[in-house]
């Protein structure tokens, strides 16, 4: 018995051992990195802007029946490349899934995030975003058999939602419908599946996702005509305490939004939404 | 070290009921797992050829694809034959065909290792077969078994994390959702790990001293 026992801790202390040097690693790259250069020294230097994304948010970042990644957010990125290196080609994607986003930046994987990505206080502290680019909302969409018509009506213990593993979407289900059951799943297809499958009666989704399936699959899904919240801000991402860096994003941000590249803008969002964009600004009419 | 505490404080029993998610699972799976297997090891020793053929496509069929896809299937496809099962149980069936599979092979390779003229021994000292099987041979099987079982043990409780694919709040889902929320990067991920390396080592444990108290017996 003692033998084993001898055994035993040699080996668990051994494997706590590497795993805490693991983290010791990742805790000291960060902090060396983080005495750098500018990022934007070094995306100029190199001549090509890396993105992390998503590839399953339609119409923000997917694949196309080619097999290409496309979207309103992959279109924004290559203005991006485009005001850095005047050339919108000059750009590299990396795809990873919504809770590798965090991850591909912290350790310098990619200069930037961006794809349906919503700013939140909570994520706030540990990544940096810039201003909001595109306020995507949150739609509810439900089964047609389900004879769900409104929020209210969702608000029982007999219907089931699927969320996505953010927590803008549990705490909304909290807020709003508190007594539906919640199921959580780490992809939208797994969400589409559940309701296609009976396992749930509707789901949240960002507006213009919902939209976008709403068109392709109308026979089921239907999209309920109040939506859960007027805004949701999502903005591109980046590593934290890199002031020249955020900087150079976030007049990015604004330019696109409200200044030059304004015109640029209401082209992306006539493409992937159908939709003319918000106003340029509060005060001018809306073209 | 006020940072730590106050994530211990926010998210601490959220980590502890996922890790009893995770935990009971796997134990509830592994029983299971080990009654499947024994019975899919009895009808391939006393069925005829057929029963051998139809119980080793199986197997072969489990041990060969990818366990996440039973998963799906039992979770999406369920439903559609009006059966709502919770996501764990779905899950835990899925687990249960693939482990039972491999663990039918593992009860197969032990009885194989024991020498053929055992039971010839056996019944030459007047025991009846039944008697010759379970005074003889089943022991050594479950001997022998032992360290592959453990092993298999670990492998399954790792495979649970599969679960967080079908909505099963277990530790994986838990350190996805904590990092989505918090924008942390590794650190709920780091924490999972110890969790996993904790159960594992008590999985280890126990099977190194139940082989260690019957080996020679």
């Amino acid at each position: 018995m003692r033998q084993v026992l001898q055994k035993y801790f040699r080996c668990t202390w051994t494997s706590i051992a590497a795993l805490a040097a693991a983290a010791l690693l990742v805790a000291s790259a960060g902090i060396a990195t983080a005495q750098e250069r500018s990022r934007l020294d070094e995306v100029l230097q190199r001549g090509t802007l890396i993105v992390v994304t998503l590839g399953t948010v339609p119409p923000f970042a997917f694949k196309d029946e080619k097999g290409e990644l496309v979207g309103f957010d992959i279109d924004v990125a290559r203005l991006a490349a485009n005001a850095l290196f005047r050339d919108p080609s000059k750009i590299e994607f990396v795809i990873v899934t919504s809770d590798g986003r965090w991850p591909a930046i912290e350790s310098g994987r990619a200069d930037m995030g961006v794809g349906g990505t919503t700013v939140y206080p909570d994520r706030a502290i540990r990544v940096a975003f810039t201003r909001a680019f595109i306020d995507s909302g949150i739609s509810i969409m439900v089964a047609k058999s389900s004879g769900i018509k409104s929020l209210e009506d969702l608000n029982q213990e007999k219907y089931t939602v699927a969320n996505l593993n953010n927590p803008q979407m549990a705490d909304r289900a909290a807020a709003i419908f508190p007594k539906a059951k919640i199921i959580t799943f780490d992809t939208p297809s797994g969400e589409f599946l559940a309701v296609k499958s009976g396992r749930a009666h509707a789901l949240q989704i960002d507006t213009p996702t919902a939209d976008y399936f709403a068109a392709s699959s109308a026979k089921d899904f239907e999209v309920l005509p109040t939506l859960l919240t007027a805004s949701q801000n999502n903005g591109i991402y980046l590593k934290p305490g890199d002031f020249k860096w955020w900087l150079w994003l976030d007049t990015f941000v604004s330019e696109l939004r409200t200044g030059s590249l304004y015109p640029k803008y209401t082209e992306l969002y006539q493409k992937w939404f159908k939709k003319d964009a918000p106003p340029q600004k509060f005060y001018l009419p809306p073209r | 070290m006020g940072q730590y505490r106050a994530w211990v404080e926010a998210y601490g029993v959220a980590f502890l009921e996922a890790a009893g998610w995770t935990l009971a699972v796997a134990v509830a799976s592994f029983i299971c797992a080990l009654i499947w297997g024994a019975l899919l090891f009895f009808a391939r020793l006393r069925g005829g050829i057929w029963t051998d053929r139809i119980v080793d496509g199986y197997v072969q069929l489990l041990r060969n694809i990818p366990v996440l896809l039973p998963i799906y299937l039992i979770y999406f496809g369920f439903p559609l034959a009006g059966l709502l099962w919770p996501a764990a149980i779905c899950g835990g069936i899925a687990l249960v065909l693939q482990n039972g599979a491999y663990i039918s092979e593992i009860f197969r390779g032990a009885y194989k290792a024991i020498d053929r003229v055992q039971p010839d021994a056996a019944r030459s000292l007047g025991l009846l077969p039944w008697m010759a099987f379970r005074k003889v041979t089943l022991p050594q099987i479950l001997v022998h078994s032992i360290p592959a079982l453990g092993n298999q043990a670990v492998l399954l409780l790792k495979d649970t994390s599969l679960l967080s694919a079908i909505t099963v709040v277990e530790l994986t889902m838990q350190a996805k959702v904590l990092t989505e929320r918090t924008g942390a990067a590794y650190a709920p991920f780091v924490v999972a790990a110890i969790f996993y390396l904790a159960m594992v080592s008590v999985i280890e444990l126990l099977a190194r001293t139940a082989h260690r108290s019957v080996r020679w017996k």
